[in-house]
């Protein structure tokens, strides 16, 4: 049986990945998509543990959060498109009308 | 699930039942019929705040659905608090709303949304039900922040706040998840329970119905979890170093959204921070005070730095928001029962003087918001009297002047501050506050003391505006005057909801 | 009659602000029935705080006219207001300051009039309450609140550089009240540990006993705020810009009373309270040194100004080292000394202002070179003026010479080199003041604007009069006011050096029993019971 270290490892190493995503990528769409990966590798961690503590309660939390993404998901992609109607680019360097 | 589980999430319902009315209606009527959307989104906040009322007394509640929510005094509060932000916001955007042409049932609808979600950050017992309560009330303020759909600056507020809050309640659910992890429960009081039981292990073997599920906590996941925790809560509630969108998202949001995000979330996710740190995580005081220590001080320190810099009042409320996050912070970092008062306390006075310089903002800011640098503001203290004195009440009450709400605030940050011994955090705290009188002068300086360069054309206000007006500056001054009723029910939701902690007793 | 002796000073308290309100509610185009109801207000407020010089029993050592009603109860503040010797002074010189200040502005101030009297009479509220206050939460609040009308005075009505003015003075103020109050809440956590009770009373908190490094600690929190605001040497740098650019009403109150909420916080709070830490060495030596530092350095400085006003606000700073000079000698004669130039102080300052206030609505300048041989054209003003003059730099039979003969009394006392160096101060006040009067009243009248000056109207005369006749009063008959104030100064000797007395039977302010009992033996006893006591107490507080 796989060990439950390795599906944190797994999962620990997908969050970082999605979080170097958001943080070096320039394309408004693919930093989207580094925070769904960050969700999911939450989910990763959910159903394992869960698993090992034989608990259901971290697999019911994981139909919330996929649920909550779908609805962010959404939200994000109408807001995506609303900022490219008003500035034709979708990309971050490029969405800089206040001054930080 | 009973009747008493329902009628204990009523508040809710009866939002979302508005709420849904309300969109209906915008959908299937035609455009200029938006005059009903207001009266019943009012109408659904009285009738939530009804439902809070119907269950006074509060500390004698049992926890709903299997001990996910819990209406106690602490949660009345905040519930309150939200129903008269969110109304004194529907009032205040009347004018707003109009003149920029929104889709006004869509608006009211996300508003009641917003507020839901707050009312059940502020009552869920449960990390499960803190993060949809959190993703409710943040999915409805995505859309509001950007609903000037043609306005660029508003669409990429909206993003940015949509971006980086998503990636804050990324870390917050790794937190929570970890948290899962070591203690085996979500549940705050079973997390409080099964931690407690680790430090001292001898009581937890005498008394095995305490012991943990999954044998001895691992402390390093707990610290981990504590970290990520303390980073989603952090940038809700735009505390240094997370702090990076507010002034984007405060400034291209429709200015009474940002009256909404600025009050209403931020006592939301002061709510929701407050029940878990002191709730689930006092155990471990020791290893999270010090983040709240040097993120207080930094936010009042960056904050105050930064708005002195603003040219742009929007801005500059925003900076201000982040030092004021600073000091609710450091009441924070006491960890005690008047700690969490002077917090409470802090944030409805916050809320009622922040919502009224807002309203103004509104008022003087005109069609498509022209109007927010402080050079257009110069003469109108003799062009637009009263609005300019409800102004300076609000500001002065911001920078902490006597009799005003402001000051009791801060006194009572500082009085529990010292108390427990913060000493230096204290000091700095204080100079922070007297520094940060400099930019919100500023504006009182603009508006008494300068030649018009511009005269700025100034509306009439309406009579909703009006009432904000009156309403937020007569309770600026209740609250500098009269606080002790406001602060006695703070500080006994703050004592009940500590109560049970110290003996391990559910 | 009775409803009124137990309330009057709510009554004095609250005249301005209803008189604030009521102007409030007055059309704006109604200038004179403006400036009416605000100088009536005055004149009622000041009417009204008479009785209490007649009313007061400087016999007793307690407060007088004492009210209490809780104000916050689960914080322990309260409403309370009371009367010693020293506030009551003090409370008499605001009420006719605020009166006086007002009247001075009648014509000098025509644009948004209704706003000015307004902030004018909140301002007076203010100031009232900072000195009646028996609680120190109340205390806090009323100082803080007098910031605003002062900030809105000083930065509509005032000069050119009226907002930099403005911003530094409410910064200054600001910074320094907010260590203050932590030094509040420093005693009442104190208070509540020793005692159980939770309150801010000042009768409860000058009882404690605080152990000597703490002492200090608090000692500098109200070191910072009171400094600023009396201002003591470093600190001073915002007084000659928020006084130049004031409007004259605004300067008047400012040096005659503002100033005083300084030096009335020493001796009200920081030596009773924390008798150990005023009365250390180091703190001694410190604020002897800043205070003479001030007086030379404030003399100099007004030596070479060329604004008339900037003169009068840097010889302000030189007489207000004068004051706490005698404050921190800590005897009965630089005490009581300390106690009255304060309301000397008030009068010569305050008279100075108004001068140069009705020069500068004649001429629009205030530099002294554009002046010479006035008293050609305004006689009677170039002899109020003298008078003044004369009262400012001490001259016997006037009241400064009273004030300052007893504060170098004191200080002799101590260190004779301390009075040395504070008696340079005086002759350097007689140096500019003379050279002033010289430059602006003698000589030719060669300035062609200045030929047709009009001499003092009555209103103006009015607004002089009563100072000089005070002045006369203090230099001439001072026995009523050292009498008021022999209790109050009593007790803080008993406080800060509680063998002094003792040793010194026939001092200013000695209690009677010991002048009774002068006979050798007795006195030994009570000495050396004395300073036994206080070795107690000192061994107990460290």
């Amino acid at each position: 049986m796989v060990p439950l270290s390795y599906y944190l490892i797994l999962a620990a190493i997908l969050f970082v990945i999605g979080v170097a995503g958001f943080l070096f990528k320039r394309n408004i769409v693919t930093i989207f998509m580094s925070v769904e990966l960050m969700l999911n590798a939450v989910n990763l961690t959910f159903v394992s543990l869960s698993y090992s503590l034989r608990q259901l309660d971290g697999q019911i939390f994981v139909f919330f959060v996929m649920v909550v993404a779908a609805a962010e998901a959404t939200i994000g992609l109408a807001i995506i498109i609303t900022v490219f109607r008003n500035r034709e680019s979708l990309n971050v360097d490029r969405i800089d009308l206040m001054k930080l | 699930m009973q009747t008493s589980d329902l009628i204990r999430i009523l508040p809710e319902i009866i939002l979302a039942v508005a709420g849904i009315v309300v969109m209906l209606l915008g959908a299937f009527q035609k455009q200029n019929a938006g005059r009903m959307h207001p009266a019943i989104a009012l109408l659904g906040l009285l009738g939530a705040a009804g439902a809070i009322a119907y269950q006074y007394p509060w500390r004698s509640l049992d926890p709903a659905f299997g001990g996910m929510l819990e209406l106690d005094a602490f949660s009345a509060f905040f519930h309150i608090l939200f129903f008269l932000v969110a109304a004194l916001v529907v009032l205040s955007s009347s004018e707003y709303v109009a003149q920029e042409r929104l889709a006004s049932g869509e608006y009211h609808a996300l508003l009641l949304f917003a507020t839901m979600g707050m009312g059940l950050m502020a009552s869920s017992n449960d990390l499960i039900m803190i993060f949809i309560g959190l993703e409710i009330s943040s999915l409805a303020s995505y859309i509001l922040v950007g609903f000037r759909r043609g306005v660029a600056t508003s669409s990429e507020s909206s993003l940015k706040y949509f971006l980086l809050g998503s990636f804050a309640t990324a870390f917050l659910l790794y937190g929570i998840a970890l948290m899962f992890g070591a203690t085996g429960a979500t549940n705050l009081t079973e997390i409080h329970l099964a931690l407690q039981a680790e430090q001292n292990t001898v009581t937890a073997m005498a008394s095995p119905q305490l012991t943990p599920l999954v044998g001895p906590v691992p402390t390093a996941l707990v610290g981990l979890s504590i970290a990520l925790l303390f980073v989603g809560f952090a940038f809700k509630v735009s505390a240094v170093p997370f702090q990076i969108w507010t002034p984007d998202v405060y400034q291209g949001a429709p200015t009474p959204v940002t009256a909404f995000l600025s009050t209403g979330s931020k006592a939301a996710a002061f709510a929701v921070f407050l029940r878990v740190f002191m709730v689930a995580l006092e155990g471990s005081a020791q290893d999270w005070v010090w983040l709240l220590w040097v993120s207080g001080l930094l936010s009042m320190v960056l904050g105050n730095l930064a708005a002195l810099l603003q040219t742009n009042i929007k801005r500059m409320l925003a900076y201000s928001s982040i030092a004021h996050a600073g000091y609710i912070l450091v009441a924070f970092t006491a960890h005690s029962e008047e700690g969490v008062a002077a917090v409470m306390f802090y944030l409805a006075a916050y809320a009622l003087m922040n919502i009224g310089a807002f309203a103004v903002v509104s008022h003087f800011g005109n069609r498509g918001e022209r109007y927010v640098e402080m050079e257009h503001y110069a003469g109108l203290g003799y062009r637009a009297p009263l609005l300019a004195a409800s102004m300076t009440v609000f500001l002065l009450s911001l920078i902490g002047i006597p009799l005003t709400g402001g000051f009791f605030g801060k006194f009572y940050i500082f009085r529990a501050a010292l108390h427990a011994d913060l000493v230096w955090l204290t000091v700095l705290g204080v100079l922070n506050s007297a520094i940060a009188a400099y930019y919100y002068l500023r504006v009182i300086v603009f508006m008494y003391m300068h030649p018009a360069a511009e005269q700025i054309p100034v509306e009439r206000v309406r009579p909703a505006m009006g009432f904000v007006l009156i309403f937020s500056m007569a309770a600026t001054f209740l609250l500098g005057i009269f606080p002790q009723a406001v602060l006695d029910f703070a500080s006994q939701a703050a004592a009940l909801l500590l109560e049970n902690l110290g003996n391990g007793v559910l | 009659m009775t409803w009124i002796h137990d309330h009057i000073l709510t009554v004095v308290l609250f005249i301005p602000l209803a008189g604030a309100i009521l102007i409030m509610f007055l059309p704006k185009e109604n200038k004179n029935g403006v400036r009416w109801a605000a100088n009536l207000t005055a004149f009622l407020g000041f009417l009204v705080s008479v009785p209490l010089f007649f009313w007061f029993d400087s016999s007793v050592g307690e407060f007088q006219f004492v009210e209490k009603v809780e104000w916050i109860p689960s914080i322990g503040a309260n409403y309370s207001l009371g009367l010693d010797g020293i506030s009551l002074l003090l409370v008499l010189l605001t009420t006719i300051l605020g009166f006086i200040a007002i009247l001075s502005s009648w014509t000098s101030i025509n644009e948004r009039l209704k706003e000015y009297y307004v902030f004018l009479l909140l301002l007076q509220t203010g100031m009232l309450g900072v000195f009646m206050t028996l609680d120190f939460f109340l205390f806090y609040v009323f100082w803080e609140v007098m910031l605003v009308p002062m900030y809105f005075l000083i930065g509509i009505w005032g000069g050119a550089r009226k907002l930099y003015a403005a911003i530094k003075f409410f910064l200054y103020t600001l910074v320094g009240s907010v260590l203050m109050l932590l030094g509040i809440l420093a005693l009442y956590f104190i208070n509540r540990s020793q005692t159980g009770v939770a309150t801010f009373d000042i009768v409860a908190l000058q009882n404690l006993n605080i152990p000597v490094n703490l002492q200090l600690w608090i000692f500098f929190a109200f070191f910072v705020a009171f400094a600023i605001k009396v201002p003591m040497f470093p600190f001073h740098t915002w007084l000659p810009d928020a006084h130049v650019e004031a409007p004259t009403a605004g300067s008047v109150i400012l040096a005659g009373v503002l100033l005083k909420m300084g030096t009335y916080g020493f001796v009200r709070f920081s030596l009773p309270m924390l008798p150990d830490a005023s009365s250390h060495p180091m703190v001694v030596n410190l604020m002897i040194t800043l205070s003479l530092i001030a007086i030379i350095y404030g003399g100099l400085v007004s030596l070479m100004q060329k604004d008339w006003k900037k003169l009068v606000a840097y010889s302000s700073v030189s007489h207000m080292g004068f004051i706490t000079l005698g404050i921190f000698t800590l005897n009965p004669n630089g005490l009581s000394g300390g106690i009255l130039q304060q309301i000397n102080h008030g009068i010569s300052t305050g008279a100075l202002f108004l001068i140069v206030g009705i020069i500068y609505e004649r001429r629009h300048t205030r530099e002294i070179s554009e002046f010479g041989g006035l008293s050609n054209v305004m006689p009677v003003y170039a002899t109020m003026f003298l008078i003044v003059a004369m009262s400012s730099l001490g001259l016997p039979t006037l009241n400064g010479f009273i004030g300052e003969f007893v504060i170098l009394q004191g200080a002799f006392e101590e260190n004779w080199v301390w009075a040395a160096l504070a008696v340079t101060g005086i002759i350097l006040a007689a140096a500019y003041l003379l050279w002033l009067y010289q430059r602006t009243m003698f000589g030719p009248l060669d300035n062609p604007k200045n030929k047709n000056l009009k001499d003092l109207n009555f209103r103006e005369m009015m607004t002089l009069v009563p100072l000089i006749i005070l002045a006369f009063w203090i230099g001439l008959y001072p026995k009523p006011f050292f009498r008021i104030l022999e209790q109050p100064v009593q007790k803080i000797m008993e406080r800060v050096r509680p063998a002094y007395y003792a040793a010194h039977p026939d001092a200013f302010g000695a209690p009677a029993r010991l002048n009774a009992a002068a006979q050798p033996s007795a006195s030994l006893e009570t000495e050396a019971a004395a300073v036994r006591s206080a070795e107690k107490r000192a061994g107990a507080s460290r």
